[in-house]
């Protein structure tokens, strides 16, 4: 036996379920790539260094958290314990996009709950229900991933997207004052801001899915051909997956912006000075 | 007439009486501050959070719809604020609110009159506004708010900043409208024009006649 067949055939035999297991010294050798750039980071006085660490300490603690809740969670298999997660998944992802949009007026908690919730609770039952067909409806194993991904991915165009409405009317405040001036609602004197805010929002996304398999394979794809998944179904998995990000992204974007845009004008259809805001 | 202010509503005009008649130019002069800008927001409803009592032709602006109010009691703030596009996308702005739905839009050959009237014959109705000088800029801003058709024109220092052609084209459309029946609010910094049929004082915020 050659030594190349000794190794592929112990790299075999460490796989369970066809998935080579990563051990504790294995993520610490991982951690080695932050410590690096840190470094480099501080060398080159970027001033980031801190928050880099704080960050890759974060995506330890939740992820491996998020791993042990989703270990008990698919093993006890409960529809109100995934429908928790997913109310959890909504809110983090609430207060995420309100840190990401500092130009959003206060008071947007709820629209971007109501926003992540109808998107993701629309888009992910929709994508478990019809096209994998989940059994039952709430098996944690199929919903969680895919709302974590529908969620996470809508929740990046929302703060795009509100991020850039309210930052767009600022800018075309002197424009916004004239056409209400001339008779137009709140709606007419907005457009061009939703439109611009809404561009923003999903170019991102046109763009992924336009390179997707010719610059980069997607990270769902890469995930299951590591585990050993047949290329082609993960594939097809993956158009699946990039087409509900798009709708979700799509969705919580317009609904979030329609839902919002309005707080920049009083009840009269005023648009309201930086003073006089609520 | 109230604002809201931090510590409860402020007082930005005390006892204002301020009746425009079809057919007369009104001009408000005061230094700077006195409340002549804030008086015309107040008129167009622009304003957010003012109290008092305003009546379009016996009508009180409460029963009115905003948008309503806004396209018959028009105002034009000092510096013209075009939107991006030509200068025929500006003068349409108008009709592409739902305010002005099921009126027809001036077609080309009216736009192209109204330019020429106002000596901006070398203005080409698809040059872009950004590049208009300033007085091109206010001499178009005014027309578009002319061809809206608003019974009420309230002018924030119309020619503050013009050159002397420009101002006497805003004076001359200014007085065109007054003569055909509109009613014009136009405040001033320095002095009344000797042509205004009355000439107001604001200053402390309060009104006071001028004498002529």
């Amino acid at each position: 036996m050659t030594a190349s067949a000794i190794a592929t055939s112990a790299a075999a035999a460490a796989r369970v379920g066809g998935v080579v297991p990563i051990g504790w010294p294995q993520l610490l050798l991982a951690s080695m790539f932050v410590v690096v750039t840190g470094a480099l980071a501080l060398w080159m006085q970027l001033g980031v260094t801190k928050q880099l660490a704080i960050a890759a300490a974060r995506t330890y603690v939740q992820l491996l958290l998020l791993g042990l809740v989703l270990v008990w969670v698919i093993r006890f298999n409960q529809w109100w314990a995934v429908v928790g997660i997913l109310v959890i998944m909504i809110v983090a992802a609430a207060n995420v996009i309100l840190r990401r949009a500092p130009d959003a007026p206060g008071g947007l908690f709820l629209t971007s709950v109501v926003s992540m919730a109808v998107t993701g609770l629309t888009v992910t039952f929709a994508v478990t229900g019809l096209v994998i067909g989940a059994n039952p409806w709430y098996d944690a194993l199929t919903v969680i991933p895919i709302a974590g991904m529908v969620i996470g991915n809508s929740m990046t165009g929302v703060a795009l997207s509100l991020e850039r409405v309210f930052a767009d009317m600022d800018s075309r405040a002197g424009e916004i004052r004239t056409m209400t001036a001339l008779g137009a609602t709140a709606w007419e004197a907005a457009h061009p801001s939703v439109r611009t805010a809404l561009r923003a929002g999903l170019i991102p996304t046109i763009n992924s899915m336009a390179a997707a398999g010719l610059v980069f394979i997607p990270g769902m794809m890469t995930g299951q051909i590591l585990a050993h998944a047949d290329p082609l179904l993960a594939a097809k998995y993956q158009i699946v997956v990039m087409l509900m990000v798009a709708a979700a992204e799509i969705m919580g974007a317009v609904l979030a912006v329609l839902l919002s845009y309005r707080r920049r004008f009083d009840r009269e259809g005023i648009f309201l000075e930086k003073g006089m805001r609520p | 007439m109230t604002r809201p202010g931090d510590d409860g509503p402020v007082a930005i005009l005390r006892d204002v009486r301020i009746l425009v008649e079809p057919g007369t130019l009104t001009d408000v002069v005061g230094p700077s501050g006195a409340g002549k800008t804030t008086l015309l927001l107040a008129l167009a409803r622009l304003l957010p959070g003012v109290t008092g009592r305003i009546e379009l032709g016996g009508v009180p602006a409460s029963s009115m719809d905003p948008r309503m109010w806004r396209s018959a009691v028009a105002y034009l703030p000092q510096r013209s604020a075009l939107v991006p596009g030509s200068v025929a996308d500006n003068l349409l702005l108008p009709w592409r609110f739902k305010v002005h739905g099921g009126l027809t839009p001036p077609d080309a050959g009216r736009l192209r009159e109204a330019l020429d009237g106002v000596r901006l014959s070398d203005v080409a109705l698809e040059r872009p506004a950004e590049r208009l000088s300033e007085g091109q800029s206010a001499r178009v801003a005014l027309l578009r708010t002319l061809l809206a058709g608003p019974e009420v024109l309230l002018l924030d220092e119309p020619d503050a900043a013009l050159d002397d052609e420009s101002a006497e084209q805003v004076g001359r459309l200014t007085r065109d409208f007054v003569d055909a029946g509109g009613g014009v609010v136009r405040v001033r910094h320095l002095r009344a024009d000797v042509h205004a049929d009355r000439r107001l004082h604001l200053e402390h915020g309060a009104l006071s006649e001028m004498e002529r």
